[in-house]
């Protein structure tokens, strides 16, 4: 607490010295297709002071009066200095450069400079050029499995889309899609992820030392921002790979002020399938496919407003027919996401963002066979608003507050079954309706030379409200009953400081270490009843039954840059505690939620991880690629689970180890690989088996008692690139100059899984034959999902 | 929702096909005793002792009739009468006992009982009776187990009948009508057995078989009367009963329905039982462990039946 009073006590000191300076501020562009440039560094050697710009390009950097020689400049290419008058404040929009290259390689060093001297501790960003040149599963480009090779990441499973972060449940991740919230970012059971490459603009990754306006889930934030369309002429990109197609159209709708981005992507799993699954077959009618669809908008009002509208939508389809035995199961899922963002540049110091979201998530099951049906729904609906100022007083000092608000109502469970004319009683279908709401605010600041602090606090609450039914399971003496709550009427109420705190503390030789402290309060889980991780797993908030999970985490890190930032390293320790972690009791089964709440199945315990995670990356040259290790432990203690003893996370890994790089060689030509190898996932098998009326039974041992074998795969992937410019002469000049093709096409080759290691997805016990036959069988068998599995995609712009 | 969970499984390992057998270490086993009991209305107890075993252990014939236990005492105290049970062959037990065993053993018919070696745990002198408790005491190797079931007041369904399935002109499911007793546990169990004779002269089915979805109770239904069906779940015999109608009764059919309720701790038993046997290995579920009525950590279940018993003939 006294670090955060002390930096509201420095924020007013340097604000009241701030009446001898000036600003400098303005945003910074791509000059090729107007989209804003992240990470771009405005620096003044002569008073060694300097900033970078913000998610939106923008950058604000006060100094005392004076007439200054400025740098535009990341990492060793400086893309224009520039003498500047700072007497009054400044407004200047840089435009740079025309070469796209150029614009990555400036955002990449900036970014690389960054890991030594910014606060962020446990961060980490990565350009969609990145992802992009890296092995892609069936070739379709995925920035969730690109994010698992992160050091600190895991995967849920083989080919899943759900992410554990430093021992984190799923549920602890918040994925944003342009600050709207991302409940299921997963296609097909995880196997492709709902961001589609070629409309994201950058990811990063927050898996500790949250600052305080990210808050609502406990482990990691994981921002993906979508492009702005280009602003400058109109483009088409697209795919065309084994399963899936895409294509992008992008442009302006009013040069220079508004543009438009708008993508789409198709599998054609169903066609696959109709032709692999002849007409006779019983299974004819089963089918499988999803599709995708992002539109962003971006609207220059004035020089100082911009509206911004981004929107998601899609929606899987999966089902299976059996035509011999009458049987159909239908389910499908989809998410819908919208934000409308107003940006506002109140003065050269004050910048604000103002947020309005919608998220829709909903998963329906069906089943039928003959006279009786059986239908189950779930969902989310989420309105939320966040309003997000940053105020730059001076160079040494920026603050950040705002408010953010959502009102949430789940569906976990909403059934029905009929037996033809007859219609059972499921029980009410019940919604759940909560508000939750936060308060931040974060000082980054210099102590000294060395040291700068980023410190904050964040008040969040939440109110779980009618209506309601909430069902008193009584015991074998007292029959259950039921509470009714009225419209909006109050039935728990919880809120909490959240205290946020890093530091870093600058060394010679372009090295640093930091230190981070979060405390985070979650207020909605993800109840799972499977092993994996899949769209039957069901959202619910907090209630009076259910209370928030919270969470705590220190880091403390070493970073060091190489080579004029080529080669970036660092060193982080972790320990995260957790508390309020929910899991179904022993032996609940699917329906137990029908006529009941969810949370009266739930039992609740703590959780902790602690590691140390190594990353190597060399972000310039031919060769660029990363090296992150993770050594790690994560338990888990339930009091109703496993008699009470601590049991291991299914995702518990004591070595996890990426190796990811690419090589260009030349213009025309770019390989990469990656490498995995982790610990394997634990399990709960049985220990014994027993007969009871001539059934064989499984009698399990403790909780995730058996352990996997090891996983890990080498993907490769060879990209060629067609000519990028054609030769053509100057009328004027007559000599001969190159200008851009109108046409520019790639061809990306992949193999996933090289050496087809046969990966352990989950293990099982197959038992054949009948025991008073004297022909019994029991065996372990591991199941693989995914073998060597070529992919090619041809891609396209014009 | 039950039913999804191996649906998903089949599909994953029809997409995948993709499995191996692996050795891996698992959980250390201890053997535990494993009960297998039943007591109902109007008949002798039937308690089958045997240990639990390895994953990794033999499944022979021979191996299997090992794991089974002949040198516990084994006691019924119903209000406070204490009755030991004792050792019988199959030859020996009564009857009606070796027909209750056979279902238990979900066998075909008494002959494959004759052959089997086994020795169980029964007494001629304790019968079933409604409305009582029983408790079932056992003392092996030094240590005690014991479990209680209560035989509950039956309840009767209101009427069979049989309809002819539409586009079929002798095929057709069993239906009943049920009054479910308002604002109580009720948990059920349809059985079945054709006592209408075969080409051969003899009746189609010796004993009684569980139909499928045969155990349920009445959390979607309390109080309420309706309809419903069951299918056949016998196997077809005779070659003229069309394959493809296997799960109907046919025009003729003589259907003897055992209709048995069960105490909570039992439907929770058999409940279990059958989500594991569906789910077993299941990635999309997490593992079950089946809760026993029997204390002292052993498997199992001592489980009390009060059946009714009904007829229906195959004709519209």
């Amino acid at each position: 607490m006294k670090v955060i009073l002390s930096a509201i006590i420095l924020f007013f000191a340097l604000h009241l010295k701030a009446q001898e300076t000036s600003t400098l501020s303005g945003y910074v562009s791509n000059g090729e297709n107007g989209e804003t440039v992240i990470g771009a560094k405005v620096f003044i050697p002569k008073i060694r002071k300097g900033t970078i710009t913000n998610n939106d390009g923008f950058y604000s950097l006060t100094v005392p009066e004076g007439i200054y020689i400025v740098e535009f400049r990341a990492g060793g290419i400086k893309i224009e200095t520039k003498t500047i008058d700072l007497s009054t404040d400044v407004r200047l929009d840089k435009v740079v450069g025309g070469n796209l290259q150029n614009i990555k390689e400036v955002v990449v060093s900036a970014n690389a400079e960054q890991n030594v001297k910014s606060t962020k501790i446990g961060q980490l960003e990565l350009s969609i050029n990145e992802i992009k040149t890296l092995p892609a599963f069936m070739g379709e480009v995925d920035i969730i499995k690109t994010i698992q090779l992160l050091p600190g990441v895991s995967s849920a499973a083989e080919g899943g889309q759900g992410f554990y972060v430093r021992g984190g449940g799923p549920d602890q991740n918040l994925v944003l899609l342009d600050e709207a919230v991302v409940y299921n970012a997963s296609h097909l059971f995880g196997f492709f992820s709902v961001f589609n490459a070629d409309a994201v603009k950058g990811v990063s990754l927050i898996k500790g030392g949250m600052p305080a306006n990210f808050g609502g889930r406990m482990s990691s934030v994981l921002e993906v921002k979508m492009n702005n369309g280009n602003s400058k002429k109109l483009g088409i990109k697209g795919g065309i790979g084994a399963i899936s197609s895409r294509i992008t159209i992008q442009g302006p709708f009013k040069k220079n002020k508004g543009s438009f981005i708008i993508s789409g992507r198709r599998t054609y799993l169903g066609l696959i399938m109709k032709a692999a699954i002849p007409e006779s077959s019983p299974f004819s009618g089963s089918r499988c496919h999803f599709f995708d669809l992002n539109l962003k908008m971006k609207y220059e009002i004035t020089k100082k407003d911009k509206l911004f509208f981004s929107s998601y939508y899609g929606k899987d389809d999966f089902s299976f027919s059996n035509l011999d035995d009458n049987f159909l199961v239908e389910m499908p899922w989809g998410n819908g996401v919208a934000a409308l963002r107003w940006s506002h540049i109140f003065s050269s110091k004050l910048f604000m963002n103002l947020n309005t979201t919608l998220t829709d998530y909903k998963f329906s099951f069906s089943s039928s066979q003959d006279e009786f049906r059986f239908s189950l729904n779930s969902g989310i609906r989420d309105y939320g608003a966040k309003i997000d100022f940053t105020y730059f007083p001076s160079s040494n000092l920026k603050v950040k507050f705002g408010l953010d608000y959502i009102y949430h109502t789940f569906t976990p469970m909403s059934s029905s079954a009929e037996n033809d004319d007859t219609s059972f009683d499921t029980g009410i279908a019940q919604s759940l309706y909560s508000h939750e709401s936060a308060a931040y605010l974060l000082n980054e600041f210099d102590l000294n030379e060395n040291i700068r602090v980023n410190a904050g606090l964040r008040y969040s609450t939440f109110q779980h409200v009618g209506p309601f039914t909430r069902y008193v399971n009584g015991d074998i003496s007292t029959p259950d009953t039921l509470i009714e709550y009225r419209n909006g009427e109050l039935i728990k109420f919880y809120h909490g400081l959240e205290p946020r705190l890093s530091l870093r503390w600058l060394l010679p030789d372009n090295s640093s270490i930091k230190a981070g402290y979060t405390y985070n309060y979650q207020y909605v889980h993800l109840t799972s009843l499977s092993a994996v991780s899949l769209p039957t797993d069901v959202w619910y908030p907090s209630t009076d039954k259910a209370k928030p999970q919270k969470g705590w985490q220190l880091s403390l890190g070493y970073f060091r840059n190489f080579i004029e930032n080529k080669i970036e390293t660092s060193v982080e320790l972790y320990y995260k505690g957790m508390k309020n972690l929910i899991e179904y009791k022993e032996g609940s089964l699917p329906n137990d939620n029908i006529q009941d709440n969810t949370d009266n199945l739930l039992v609740f315990g703590n959780g902790w991880s602690y590691g140390i995670e190594l990353f190597i990356k060399k972000r310039i040259g031919k060769l660029t690629g990363w090296l992150g290790y993770t050594l790690s432990k994560t338990e888990r203690r339930f009091k109703d689970l496993n008699d009470g003893e601590p049991f291991a996370a299914k995702y518990d890994r004591r070595h996890d180890l990426s190796v990811v790089a690419s090589y260009k060689i030349n213009n025309r030509w770019l390989i990469s690989g990656a490498f995995i190898y982790a610990t394997g996932n634990t399990l709960t098998l049985p220990k014994s088996w027993y007969v009871q009326n001539q059934s064989l039974l499984f009698n399990y041992g403790k909780r995730n008692s058996t352990r996997m074998s090891p996983y890990h795969r080498l993907d490769i992937s060879a990209t060629w690139y067609g000519k990028e410019y054609k030769d053509k002469i100057d009328i004027e000049t007559g000599k001969v100059i190159q200008v851009k093709k109108k046409l520019r096409t790639n061809i990306a080759i992949s193999i996933y899984n090289l050496y087809n290691r046969a990966n352990p997805y989950f293990l099982y016990i197959d038992k054949d034959g009948k025991l008073l036959s004297g022909d019994l069988e029991m065996k372990v068998k591991q199941v693989t999902l995914l073998p060597i599995i070529p992919g090619v995609t041809w891609n396209f712009e014009f | 929702m039950r039913q999804a969970f191996p649906i998903l499984f089949s599909i994953l390992l029809i997409i995948t096909s993709c499995t191996k057998e692996v050795n891996i270490d698992l959980p250390e086993h201890i053997a535990e005793l494993v009960v297998d009991g039943t007591i109902e209305t109007n008949k002798n107890p039937i308690v089958l002792l045997s240990r639990s075993a390895d994953i990794y252990a033999s499944t022979d014939i021979s191996s299997y009739l090992s794991y089974f236990v002949l040198d516990a005492e084994v006691k019924v105290i119903c209000n406070e009468d204490t009755t030991e049970l004792s050792l019988f062959t199959i030859s020996e037990l009564p009857i009606e006992s070796q027909e209750k065993l056979a279902e238990m053993l979900r066998l075909n018919n008494l002959n494959e009982l004759q052959e089997l070696p086994l020795l169980v745990y029964s007494s001629i002198d304790l019968i079933g009776e409604v409305n009582n408790t029983y408790e079932l005491s056992i003392l092996f190797n030094g240590k005690n187990y014991n479990g209680k079931t209560k035989i509950l007041e039956p309840t009767a369904l209101d009427a069979l009948y049989w309809e002819l399935e539409p586009g079929t002109i002798e095929y057709g499911y069993s239906w009943a009508i049920l009054s479910d007793p308002a604002n109580q546990f009720d948990g059920y169990k349809w059985e079945v057995k054709r006592t209408n004779l075969n080409f051969d002269g003899l009746p189609k089915d010796d004993i009684f078989k569980r139909a499928r979805g045969g155990t349920f109770n009445d959390q979607f239904f309390d109080g309420m009367t309706f309809d419903f069906f069951f299918e056949n779940p016998m196997k077809r015999k005779d070659s003229t009963h069309l394959l493809e109608y296997k799960r109907y009764y046919r025009f003729g059919d003589t259907v003897v329905v055992k209709f048995s309720k069960m105490d909570e701790a039992v439907y929770e038993f058999m409940e279990n039982k059958y989500t594991q046997l569906s789910t077993a290995g299941n990635p999309f579920a997490t593992p079950i462990n089946i809760p026993s009525n029997i204390t002292g950590g052993a498997l199992g279940v001592w489980a009390g039946y009060s059946p009714t018993l009904d007829t229906l003939i195959c004709q519209p």
